[in-house]
């Protein structure tokens, strides 16, 4: 038994090591606190990201129909809402920037947001939205990522709302990039449990059934 | 107590079984191997990892061959391909999971199998074959799992794979030529991505199934060893079977099925609720795609390539770096030599052994969590400490083990 | 053996039995549970089902007589404005077809009708043959060399050699055994066809 303890520490240590594997940005990143299956929030977090993220940054991995089914509208709504009627609803989410636009104004590409919150964490998304500060010489930087050519798109979040709605808005646009990161984590997590459980009681028959069969064997 | 004759199959005439038989090995192959293979009744804990090495052998076979049916190896295609399986593929997530778990929980399963052998003398005569084979089989998966890590053409695919294939340029003379045609291009590319797949998906696991094979008819000639460590065919009943020997089935058929359910949970635990394994098993940056002009800050390989990467690191020797690599790994196929104690188990074996053995697995332990960090001054001392702890088992062994003051072994398995 | 033990044996052997039973039931719905996302992977997969979402044609180019390619699902779909006199022309055909009022063909219900067509004006029909997948050609005019000197004008399969008349009805004698497929499809507006979707689904999105 010692050892089958042994052998499960040794099978979960990496896990426990998490926090040093994603560390590393050199500031401590907020908790982003967020919540999929708060589909308000996913849907508040959709708008926002329609509004502030959309005009230079896609989320080609997914599509307009997949948001709406996952998180609670319908095909129309989401053309509404997040697509402003423009294209289809089963196109990729892309961004609204024409091509090579870009990198004329910025001086570079604004990176596809599919995968940014398993790249960097959702902590991490939450903290840089939030993370710019006036300057010296008038302008804006970002504490998280020092000299990003991103501006400061929730500025006029940040003055015109409370504190918390301000916060409340990073962290919907937190959540929805989360989801977008991995639209089937909900459907995995519901089925996990239920493999568990099966697999529980398979346990218990194949442990039922060795100790039958080893009655036989006398030591 | 040696009464286990029912799991004999016998082939009758006039049966469908007998008609195959009689075409066919069938029967003969199943009690050879299964049915009449007479088994230590002493096996403990760390006998589950030889059939649960299969059970994900199987698993990285078929979940491999469903992800090949929407990968698409090409370095234009291969990453968005990875998020189609996990996105638009029916259930794409979970078999990609189950095969990006399986990787590691492969890795787990034979370090604790060979683990196994460690502490029981299983590499001593007569299994010094069985052994060879075994360690043939994780060099091969070593090189199975490297290439499979490069298809998702991830960042970390593409930049563990540029400083794994550099290791051939440290070769002398023919070193930058060789890593040049490994990689088929003047940097990793297309055409690299497309070779490894083919190595990946088809020759490295044809390898791997056929020597999966000769360890399993190896062990099956010589016999399963026990921590005991006694030769169980030395004692024989009136019927020329061993005396401490059960049938392979049904005992440890359904020995095994309880080891494979509880291994099974654990799996799905891991897969469902953290199939990242905290950034060890899916490496964060390889959520970006490969970009071969921008380097991650921090390269590290998948967890069960730290311990090896860290004696490279430690070598301030480009040449001697990838050498001490190489050779901490060809030093486990000396094993069967190097220790010359008459006695195999740990159980019965003088203190010196159980020491070094236990430096060894702290080195080996430690050099792989080193492996995962950046090299600062301070860690590549601490790994050159354990790089040489390492070698020092390997080296020191040889002497000790002539005249190692061992405790009785019992006549009969206890 | 003595008694006692043959006697704890046979007891065992009952449960032994039961016990396997039940680990073999288990183990082979578990089983079958495992094979249930190996084997639903293999359908159309959700990028599939976005290049066969429903497709608009826009028919205001459309002279009487002519016929529109449009692509959906992969498959080329066919739209052709027919004159009063091909309409007209239907009919007397009755006769020599094998399905002339489409009980064994493939249409929506509305287009279950003399003309096979939401509008009788415009024909929607799958170009591909019933008999075995080739494209058939658009021949409108009437009588020809290498179909017949009564041809009416219709779809003549190269392959095989099957005949549709202009509302897409197989001819009798010929290999293919249906009419050519009506996709579900609507009216948007007068010039603009979707099609996919019939005309519920659509007021629906």
């Amino acid at each position: 038994m010692k050892k089958l303890l042994i052998i499960c520490s040794l099978f979960l240590l990496p896990l426990s090591l998490s926090a040093q594997a994603g560390g590393g940005y050199g500031i401590t990143l907020e908790h982003a606190n967020n919540d999929l299956r708060d589909q308000a929030s996913l849907q508040r977090g959709a708008v926002l990201f329609s509004n502030y993220c959309m005009a230079c940054h896609s989320i080609k991995y997914i599509r307009y129909n997949r948001i709406a089914r996952n998180i609670g509208w319908s095909d129309d709504e989401i053309m509404e809402k997040m697509a402003y009627g423009q294209g289809r609803v089963v196109d990729d989410v892309e961004t609204r920037m024409l091509p090579d636009i870009a990198k004329g104004v910025f001086g570079t590409e604004p990176p596809d947001l599919s995968l940014m919150s398993r790249l960097k964490g959702e902590d991490y998304i939450y903290t840089f939205l939030r993370a710019y500060h006036e300057t010296e010489d008038g302008t804006w930087d970002n504490t998280v990522l020092k000299g990003t050519a991103m501006p400061n798109v929730l500025e006029g979040i940040k003055r015109h709302s409370t504190e918390e709605e301000y916060e409340q808005a990073a962290r919907d646009i937190t959540n929805f990039l989360s989801y977008v990161g991995e639209p089937s984590k909900l459907d995995r997590l519901d089925l996990g449990w239920k493999v568990i459980a099966f697999l529980l009681l398979m346990l218990l028959l194949t442990y039922l059934l060795k100790r039958e069969y080893w009655k036989d064997i006398k030591h | 107590m040696s009464d286990h004759n029912d799991s004999k199959l016998v082939a009758k005439n006039g049966t469908l079984l007998g008609w195959f038989d009689k075409r066919y090995p069938l029967v003969s192959t199943w009690n050879v191997h299964v049915g009449e293979y007479y088994a230590p009744k002493n096996f403990n804990f760390w006998y589950f990892f030889g059939s649960l090495a299969l059970i994900v052998l199987v698993n990285q076979i078929v979940t491999g061959i469903w992800l090949t049916m929407s990968y698409k190896p090409s370095a234009a295609e291969a990453f968005a391909s990875v998020e189609y399986i996990m996105r638009d593929v029916e259930w794409g997530w979970l078999i990609r999971y189950m095969h990006s778990t399986g990787a590691s929980a492969f890795f787990l399963v034979v370090y604790l199998h060979m683990m196994r052998g460690m502490l029981y003398g299983s590499y001593k005569e007569p299994r010094e074959l069985v052994w060879l084979i075994g360690m043939m089989l994780f060099l091969l998966l070593m090189a199975e799992a490297f290439m499979g890590y490069l298809l998702p053409w991830g960042q970390m695919s593409y930049w563990g794979a540029q400083v794994i294939i550099s290791l051939f340029g440290a070769i002398p003379l023919i070193g930058p030529d060789l890593a040049l045609w490994v990689r088929g291009d003047f940097v990793i590319s297309d055409v690299t991505l497309n070779r490894f797949f083919a190595l990946h998906v088809i020759a490295l696991p044809l390898v791997l199934v056929v020597l999966v094979f000769m360890h399993i008819v190896a062990l099956h000639q010589v016999g399963s060893n026990n921590p005991d460590g006694v030769e169980i065919k030395k004692y024989k009943n009136d019927r020329g079977l061993p005396m401490d020997g059960i049938p392979f089935h049904p005992y440890y058929s359904v020995k095994d099925s309880m080891g494979a359910v509880f291994f099974m949970l654990l799996f799905a635990i891991v897969m469902f609720y953290a199939p990242e394994g905290g950034g060890y098993f899916i490496e964060a940056p390889n959520f970006e795609p490969a970009n071969p002009l921008k380097t991650p800050d921090h390269i590290a390989p998948v967890w069960y390539f730290t311990p090896f990467y860290a004696i490279l690191r430690a070598i301030p020797d480009k040449f001697l770096g990838v050498v001490a690599m190489g050779g901490a790994i060809a030093v486990l196929f000396a094993m069967p030599w190097l220790d010359r104690c008459k006695v195999k188990s740990i159980r019965y074996r003088g203190l010196s052994f159980k020491i070094l053995l236990t430096i060894l697995v702290v080195s080996f332990v430690i050099l792989g969590w080193l492996g995962t960090q950046p090299a600062t001054p301070e860690l590549t001392k601490l790994a050159q400490i354990f790089t040489a702890l390492y070698f020092m088992f390997f080296l020191i062994l040889p002497f000790t083990s002539v005249n190692e003051k061992t405790k009785p072994v019992p006549e009969r398995v206890t | 053996m003595s008694t006692e033990e043959q006697n704890s044996t046979s007891v065992n052997l009952e449960r032994r039995k039961v016990l396997t039973g039940a680990t073999g039931v288990v183990g082979a719905v578990g089983a079958t549970f495992l094979a249930v996302p190996f084997v639903s992977s293999w359908q159309p997969s959700e990028r599939a089902k976005a290049a066969g979402a429903p497709v608009n044609a826009d028919i205001s180019q459309l002279q009487l007589g002519q016929m529109l390619t449009v692509a959906w699902r992969g498959k080329p779909v066919w739209v052709v404005r027919r004159t009063p006199e091909m309409l007209e022309g239907l009919a007397p055909l009755d006769g020599q077809l094998r399905d002339p009022a489409s009980d064994e063909s493939d249409q929506p219900e509305y287009c279950k009708n003399p003309a096979r067509a939401v509008k009788a004006e415009y024909l929607v029909v799958v170009g591909i043959c019933t008999h075995l997948g080739c494209a058939p050609l658009f021949r409108p005019a009437i009588g020809s060399p290498d179909i017949g000197a009564d041809w009416q004008g219709g779809f003549f399969c190269p392959c095989h050699g099957s005949r549709f008349d202009l509302a897409g009805r197989v001819f009798q004698s010929v290999p293919a055994p249906t009419n050519l497929e009506v996709p579900p499809h609507h009216f948007i507006t007068d010039t603009l066809i979707r099609i996919g979707e019939g005309p519920s689904e659509g007021a629906q999105a």
